[in-house]
């Protein structure tokens, strides 16, 4: 056996020592015990394997993500109440609402046009533009965001044109304001954008929240009386559900 | 599978197949919902499996699979096998550099490699996986998956060298505290 081709092997060999028992490596193994060189090679090899190795595993999921997962298939009715068994609880209902659950989660089935541009405004704008900007007034209101559990704000605690006026950043959303500011909670940021219900989108965007996610970023858009809504982020669609 | 016996497989398996869907996707929401989507297709087909001990296996395998559904065929794919052999070996700069550099930017240049290279890469990092179970887990032979474990060491090592002289732009990920690693 060459030395490349010794090297080549002992490349697939775990930094755990997992494969020692695996005789695919004893002839690789036996010349790094028998070449100097080589064993330099591999000791450094295996070395920076469990270095990479133990950075990777400190990389933590995002808060809320299990919860996310067990509530959306609890919800869609996939799994079973203790004392029921084991075993598929099978037939077309239940696969049809676990789909469901999927659609929601991922993308309405339809969704209204409103929802989605304006989703893919705020996602563009926040993959995309630079944020700032933001005034004094919108000071206060971010303080508002940031705290923890603090729900989205509601027509009653936003002052558009006060807002506007003051220098928060202001978008021109086909022909019309609409206002953004960032806010950071939990350790993910979020930006949140505000436009007349009076605005472009007209009464497309009711109610909601409507959840998109597209490659790079999620929204949540939803709307009240006086103001279509979206919140965009890159930490996910249960990041929102979390926000909302 | 009842509520409990879901929680519990849940809680083994969601960390490690999100950082592998991190490692794939290399942004944090589409890998929430890789995640969930895997979750999801066992709720409804993987329990079908009855015997537990593969369930790892599998749910790797299905994320894998809807991560390459999900996202459009990079016409580089089919000559990955071309791209030269990393001819760098480490030295002991490399283990250094490692330790000193944070766990968000070693991801970082984890997801800079190539994607064929980068899904092997990982199991073997983070899930520890042997070759077999590797190719087992890609549907791959066996051989492919000791080049791609081999050129992809070494693009690894070449993207956490470029990070560590400031060739790269890292974006610290967060923990589960919120905190930037």
């Amino acid at each position: 056996m060459r030395t490349e081709e010794a090297k080549f092997i002992l490349s697939a060999y775990r930094p755990s020592g997992g494969d020692a028992g695996n005789t695919a490596f004893a002839e690789a193994l036996q010349m790094a015990g028998d070449d100097p060189m080589m064993g330099a090679w591999f000791t450094l090899s295996r070395a920076h394997d469990a270095a990479v190795a133990a950075k990777l595993s400190q990389v933590q999921p995002p808060a809320g993500l299990r919860d996310a997962i067990i509530a959306g298939v609890r919800v869609s009715g996939a799994t079973r109440s203790p004392g029921l068994g084991w075993g598929w609880i099978g037939g077309l209902a239940a696969a049809a609402a676990v789909a469901i659950g999927i659609l929601s989660m991922r993308a309405p089935a339809h969704p209204e046009t409103g929802t989605t541009e304006l989703a893919g405004f705020a996602i563009n704008d926040m993959l995309n533009e630079r944020h700032g900007g933001h005034g004094d007034p919108a000071a206060a209101l971010i303080t508002q965001l940031q705290a923890p559990g603090t729900r989205m704000p509601g027509a009653d605690q936003i002052d558009f044109e006060k807002l506007r006026e003051t220098g928060c950043r202001t978008l021109n959303f086909a022909g019309h304001d609409l206002l953004e500011v960032c806010f950071a909670r939990d350790g993910a940021m979020y930006h949140l954008y505000i436009t007349r219900r009076d605005g472009p989108l007209g009464d497309s965007v009711a109610g909601g929240p409507s959840f998109i996610s597209e490659t790079g970023g999620a929204a949540a858009v939803w709307s009240d009386a006086r103001f279509d809504y979206a919140v965009a982020t890159t930490a996910g669609v249960s990041a929102l559900r979390r926000l909302l | 599978m009842n509520n409990e016996a879901f929680a519990q497989l849940v809680e083994a398996h969601y960390a490690p197949l999100y950082r592998f869907a991190l490692s794939l996707s290399r942004n944090g929401s589409d890998a929430g919902d890789l995640v969930q989507q895997t979750f999801f297709i066992w709720a409804t087909k993987g329990h079908g499996l009855r015997e537990l001990s593969k369930a790892k296996s599998w749910l790797f395998t299905t994320l894998y699979r809807e991560f390459l559904r999900g996202r459009r065929r990079d016409s580089r794919s089919s000559f990955l096998e071309d791209l030269p052999v990393g001819d760098k070996d480490p030295v002991a700069e490399d283990v250094d550099r490692v330790a000193k550099i944070d766990a968000a930017s070693v991801m970082v240049a984890l997801q800079t490699v190539d994607e064929a290279f980068r899904a092997p890469l990982t199991l073997f990092y983070l899930e520890d996986m042997s070759y077999q179970e590797i190719a087992e887990t890609l549907d791959v032979p066996i051989g492919t998956v000791m080049s791609r474990l081999s050129r992809g060491k070494a693009q690894l090592r070449a993207a956490l060298e470029r990070a560590d002289a400031g060739g790269s732009k890292v974006v610290p990920f967060p923990n589960a505290k919120g905190k930037a690693l």
